[in-house]
C-alpha cells in the first residue's frame, strides 16, 4: 500500500509524541497519570485553536504575527464588558470574543490583502499596537476572578464527560471539534482547497481565475476569530486578565503550525498534525518545568530547536522530493 | 468554416515600442494553426493579449462574430480561450485531479473525492494518457505537468488552445505523444494555435501556417505551400533601412580564448571556439540553444563538467566567478535585474561592487573619494545619463542600466569581455551607443563575445559568428560573410532548400 507523504507525517508526529512523553516519564516520579492530562489538555486546547488558525494564514503563504496580541486583547475587552454586564447569556460570550478577535483578524487580512503589504511586517506591526491598545485601555488596572461571573471562571474545569479518571474538559471538546471542522472544510471544500492553492502557487491560482485577496483576508478573519475563542479560554481558565496575557504565542502557534508539518511556505499541511504539534510543544513546555535536570529557562530554547528541527527535516524532505522530479524528467 | 476566434487589427506598444501592430488572425475550429517568427517578433505579446493578461491598445477580438473584451485569464477561460506554456502552471502540492478542476465554478462545494478522480481519469484518458489522479504535481515529469494543463484547458470547454513552444523541454518520445494530443483535440473540433521554433513539428503537425515579424502579420498559408526556406526568408527578411552599417575588423590575429570540447550535461555538448584579442565573436541561435550556458560556465557561474578552456596559452580551470575575474574575464548578464544591477544601489555602487578591494583601505574603510573618481570618468567616457552618481539606477533608462552594467565590468580590466544580449530592451539611439562602446573595447585589444538573439545586431557587430542550436555549435560564418537567412537556417535546422 502506498502512504502518502502527509499521513507519514503524522504517523512520525505520533511516535514523536509518544517518544516525549515516554522519555519525561523515565526521567519524573509520577509523571504518567491522569492528573497530567487533566493539567495539560487545557492548555493544549487553547494553544490547538490559535494554532490552526495560523495554519489558514500560513498555508497561503502568509503569517500571523499578532496573533498574542489578539488573544491577549479579546481575553480582557471580553472580560471587561462580562464585568460591565454581568447578565450576559453564556452561549452568547464565546461568539462576542471570535467577533472581536475576527475584527482584528479583518484588519490584518485588509491591509495584507488589500495593499499587497508583506504579512511578516503587518503583523509584526499590529502585534505591537494591538499590545499597546490592551495596555491603555487596562490603564494598569485588571480583570480579576472575583469580578466575573462564576459560571465563566469555572467553565474551565467543568467536564463534558469522563473516561474513568481521564477528565474530558468542555473546553478540549470544543477544540477538538474546531480541529475537525477545520480539518474537514480544507479537505472536502472547494473554498477550503483554494487556501492550498493559493500557497502552492499564486501565479497559477491567478491564472486559474482564483480571487486570493479574498482568500487571504478570510484567512486572517478565521486566524483573528479562533484567537478570540481561545481568548475567551484563556479569560475561563486565569480569570486573571493583565497586560501581559497571550505574550508569545505567536512563537508557540507558528511552532505548532510547522511541527505538525505545514509547509512554512504554504500550500501542502494538516491541522490533524497541527493538533499533534500544539500537543508535542505544549508537553514539552509544561514538562521542562518538572524535570530537574534542566533549569526551566531552557524552555524557550528547546522550543526554538524543536521548529529550526521540524523545519530542516520538511526542507530535505522537499529537495529530495524535487530532485526525484527532476531525475525524472531527464529520462 | 465559420472561425471560432478572429483577431482584427490588434496593436499593443509597451512604453516607446511597438510589440504588435495591426496584427490579425484567424482561427477556426478542428484545425492546428501553426505561428513562427523570430526571437521578439511579438509571439509572447500576441498570446498575452489573446488570453487576456495584455489588454489590446486598439483593435478587437471577436469570438462567434461577437466583439469580447478580456480582463483577465478568468475572462478568456470562460470565452473557451486557455493556454499551455513551456514551463506549466500547475499546482505542486496539488493532486492531479485538483489541479484539473481547481477553477471550476460550477462544481459541488463539497468535494467527493472519488467522483473527482474518476472524472480526472476519463479527461486524461480522452488525450490517449495514463496518469493516477492522485498523484501531486510536484511528482511529475514536465510532461506529464503539461498532459495536466492541457486536461484542465478541455475540462473546462476549451474551444482555442494556445501552445507555446510546448516540445522545447520535452524528450522525442514525449513530443510525439504531444502531437498526439494535439490531433486528439483537433479532431475534437478545438482551434489550436501551436508556437514553435521547431520548423519541423510544424510540417509534421499544422494545418496553417502563420509568419510574423516585428509585430506584424507577413503571411498566412496553408502548411502544403510553404517550404522551410520560404518560412525562414519571411521571418527574417528586413528592408536594409533597419541594418546597422559594418566596421572593420580590430581583428589582431593573436589568440586569448582557446576553448575545446567543453561540455556541461543537460545543457551543451562539445563546444569548442577561439577569439582573437580586438576580435568580436557573436554567438547566435534561438532561445533555448544553451548559449547563455556556455557564457556562465566561462564565467564559472555554472561550470562545465568537462572540456579545456585556454586563456592566454596556459590552461585555466574556473570553477566560480571570483576565479574569472582573477583571470580577466567579465560577464555583462542578459539579466540587469536579476543577476546585473542593485537596483536600488547608486551609480557609483554599483559600478565598484566586484572591485571592492581596490578602494578598500585599512579596516576595509572605502575611500568613497576615489569611487566617486572612477564612476565621474566612466559616466563621461560611456555617456551615462543621470543627474548624479547617487541616484538609484532602477530609476535609470534601459539604455543608461546597460551602461552602468557595462561600467561595472570595464572597471574590472577585462581581457575577456563577454555580453549576454547587449541591447535588449533598450532604445535604436542606446543601442548604436553600446554597439561603438563595444567596438572601441575591441579597439582597445580586449577580446569580445555577444551573445543575441537580435539578427541584425550580429551582423553588424561580429567578426566572427557561431551559430548554436540545442546545445551544440552548428555553424560558423566570418562576419562579413554571413546573411540573416543562412545563420537562420542552421538556428532552425532546416535542410538547405
Amino acid at each position: 500500500m502506498r502512504i502518502s507523504l502527509g499521513t507519514l507525517r503524522i504517523i512520525v508526529l505520533l511516535g514523536v509524541f509518544a517518544a516525549t512523553v515516554l522519555f519525561f516519564a523515565s526521567q519524573i516520579d509520577g509523571y504518567l497519570n491522569a492528573r497530567l492530562f487533566n493539567r495539560i489538555s487545557g492548555s493544549v486546547a487553547v494553544i490547538a485553536l490559535i494554532a490552526v488558525g495560523q495554519a489558514f494564514v500560513v498555508l497561503t503563504r502568509n503569517i500571523d504575527l499578532s496573533i498574542g496580541s489578539v488573544v491577549g486583547c479579546t481575553a480582557y475587552f471580553t472580560g471587561g464588558i462580562l464585568m460591565a454586564y454581568p447578565d450576559l447569556p453564556p452561549l452568547l460570550v464565546p461568539l462576542l470574543a471570535m467577533l472581536i478577535g475576527g475584527i482584528f483578524g479583518a484588519l490584518n487580512g485588509f491591509l495584507v490583502a488589500r495593499f499587497r503589504l508583506p504579512s511578516i511586517i503587518v503583523t509584526l506591526a499590529t502585534l505591537a499596537i494591538f499590545r499597546s491598545i490592551l495596555v491603555q485601555s487596562s490603564d494598569g488596572s485588571s480583570i480579576t476572578t472575583e469580578r466575573l461571573p462564576v459560571w465563566l471562571t469555572s467553565f474551565a474545569t467543568q467536564n463534558a464527560f469522563s473516561i474513568g479518571e481521564l477528565q474530558m474538559r468542555w473546553i478540549v471538546v470544543i477544540s477538538v471539534v474546531v480541529v475537525l471542522v477545520a480539518h474537514v472544510f480544507l479537505t472536502r471544500f472547494r473554498a477550503g482547497r483554494q487556501f492550498f492553492a493559493i500557497g502552492s502557487n499564486p501565479d497559477a491560482a491567478a491564472f486559474a481565475g482564483i480571487n486570493a485577496g479574498r482568500t487571504i483576508f478570510l484567512a486572517f478573519v478565521i486566524s483573528g476569530a479562533l484567537a478570540g475563542l481561545a481568548g475567551f479560554m484563556f479569560l475561563s481558565r486565569f480569570g486573571n486578565i493583565t497586560v501581559v496575557a497571550g505574550l508569545g504565542l505567536e512563537l508557540k502557534s507558528v511552532g505548532a503550525v510547522v511541527v505538525g508539518g505545514v509547509n512554512i511556505f504554504g500550500g501542502s499541511g494538516n491541522v490533524l498534525g497541527v493538533l499533534i504539534g500544539a500537543a508535542l510543544i505544549d508537553v514539552i513546555d509544561t514538562s521542562l518545568v518538572r524535570w530537574e535536570l534542566v533549569s526551566e529557562f531552557w524552555r524557550e530554547a528547546v522550543l526554538g530547536l524543536l521548529i529550526l528541527t521540524a523545519v530542516a527535516a520538511d526542507t530535505v524532505l522537499m529537495r529530495r522530493l524535487l530532485k526525484r522530479k527532476t531525475d525524472g524528467g531527464q529520462q | 468554416m465559420t472561425p471560432v476566434l478572429v483577431m482584427r487589427d490588434i496593436s499593443k506598444s509597451f512604453g516607446g515600442t511597438t510589440a504588435l501592430s495591426a496584427f490579425s488572425l484567424t482561427l477556426e475550429p478542428g484545425r492546428i494553426h501553426a505561428l513562427v517568427g523570430e526571437n521578439g517578433a511579438g509571439k509572447s505579446t500576441l498570446i498575452k493579449t489573446m488570453t487576456g493578461i495584455y489588454q489590446p491598445d486598439s483593435g478587437e477580438i471577436v469570438i462567434d462574430d461577437r466583439p469580447v473584451t478580456f480582463r483577465g485569464t478568468a475572462d478568456a477561460q470562460r470565452a473557451g480561450v486557455a493556454a499551455i506554456y513551456q514551463e506549466p502552471m500547475v499546482f505542486p502540492d496539488l493532486s492531479v485531479a485538483e489541479n484539473i478542476f481547481i477553477s471550476h465554478q460550477d462544481r459541488p462545494k463539497l468535494i467527493n473525492w472519488t467522483t473527482m478522480n474518476d472524472e480526472a481519469a476519463a479527461m486524461i484518458a480522452r488525450l490517449g494518457v495514463t496518469l493516477d489522479p492522485r498523484r501531486a504535481a510536484a511528482e511529475l515529469t514536465l510532461a506529464e505537468q503539461q498532459t495536466v494543463e492541457i486536461a484542465r484547458a478541455i475540462s473546462l470547454n476549451v474551444r482555442v488552445l494556445i501552445m507555446d513552444e510546448p516540445s522545447a523541454s520535452l524528450s522525442d518520445h514525449e513530443v510525439k505523444r504531444l502531437f498526439g494530443i494535439a490531433r486528439a483535440l483537433r479532431d475534437q473540433g478545438v482551434a489550436v494555435l501551436y508556437i514553435s521554433h521547431r520548423l519541423e513539428e510544424i510540417f509534421a503537425l499544422a494545418d496553417t501556417v502563420t509568419v510574423m515579424r516585428d509585430g506584424k502579420h507577413i503571411s498566412t498559408r496553408p502548411v502544403q505551400e510553404v517550404t522551410q526556406a520560404s518560412m525562414i526568408a519571411e521571418m527574417v527578411g528586413r528592408d536594409m533601412a533597419g541594418r546597422f552599417a559594418r566596421e572593420p575588423s580590430r581583428d589582431t590575429g593573436e589568440r586569448l580564448l582557446n576553448v575545446s570540447n567543453l561540455s556541461r550535461s543537460g545543457a551543451f555538448h562539445d563546444v569548442s571556439f577561439h577569439v582573437n584579442r580586438g576580435e568580436i565573436v557573436c554567438f547566435s541561435g534561438l532561445v533555448g540553444a544553451r548559449r547563455t550556458d556556455v557564457g556562465l560556465a566561462l564565467f564559472g557561474v555554472e561550470p562545465a563538467d568537462s572540456g579545456l578552456v585556454e586563456l592566454g596559452g596556459q590552461a585555466v580551470v574556473i570553477a566560480n566567478p571570483k576565479q574569472a575575474q582573477a583571470l580577466g574575464i567579465a560577464y555583462v548578464s542578459e539579466d540587469r535585474r536579476k543577476l546585473g544591477l542593485a537596483m536600488t544601489e547608486g551609480i557609483a555602487a554599483n559600478i565598484t561592487l566586484p572591485m571592492l578591494g581596490k578602494y578598500a583601505g585599512a579596516f576595509g574603510w572605502l575611500d568613497r573619494m576615489r569611487e566617486l573618481a572612477d564612476a565621474t570618468a566612466f559616466r563621461k567616457q560611456l555617456n551615462i545619463k543621470a543627474a548624479n552618481l547617487t541616484v538609484p539606477v532602477g530609476t535609470l533608462s534601459g539604455g543608461n542600466q546597460q551602461k552602468v552594467m557595462l561600467a561595472k565590468w570595464l572597471n574590472t580590466k577585462p581581457r575577456l569581455l563577454i555580453v549576454d544580449e547587449p541591447t535588449r530592451g533598450i532604445d535604436v539611439g542606446a543601442k548604436a551607443e553600446v554597439h561603438q562602446i563595444l567596438r572601441s573595447l575591441a579597439a582597445e585589444g580586449v577580446a569580445v563575445v555577444i551573445i543575441s538573439s537580435d539578427l541584425p545586431e550580429v551582423l553588424s557587430l561580429a567578426d566572427r559568428v557561431l551559430v548554436m542550436r540545442e546545445g551544440r555549435i552548428v555553424g560558423e560564418f566570418a562576419g562579413d560573410a554571413a546573411t540573416d537567412e543562412a545563420v537562420m537556417r542552421l538556428a532552425v535546422a532546416a535542410e538547405v532548400a
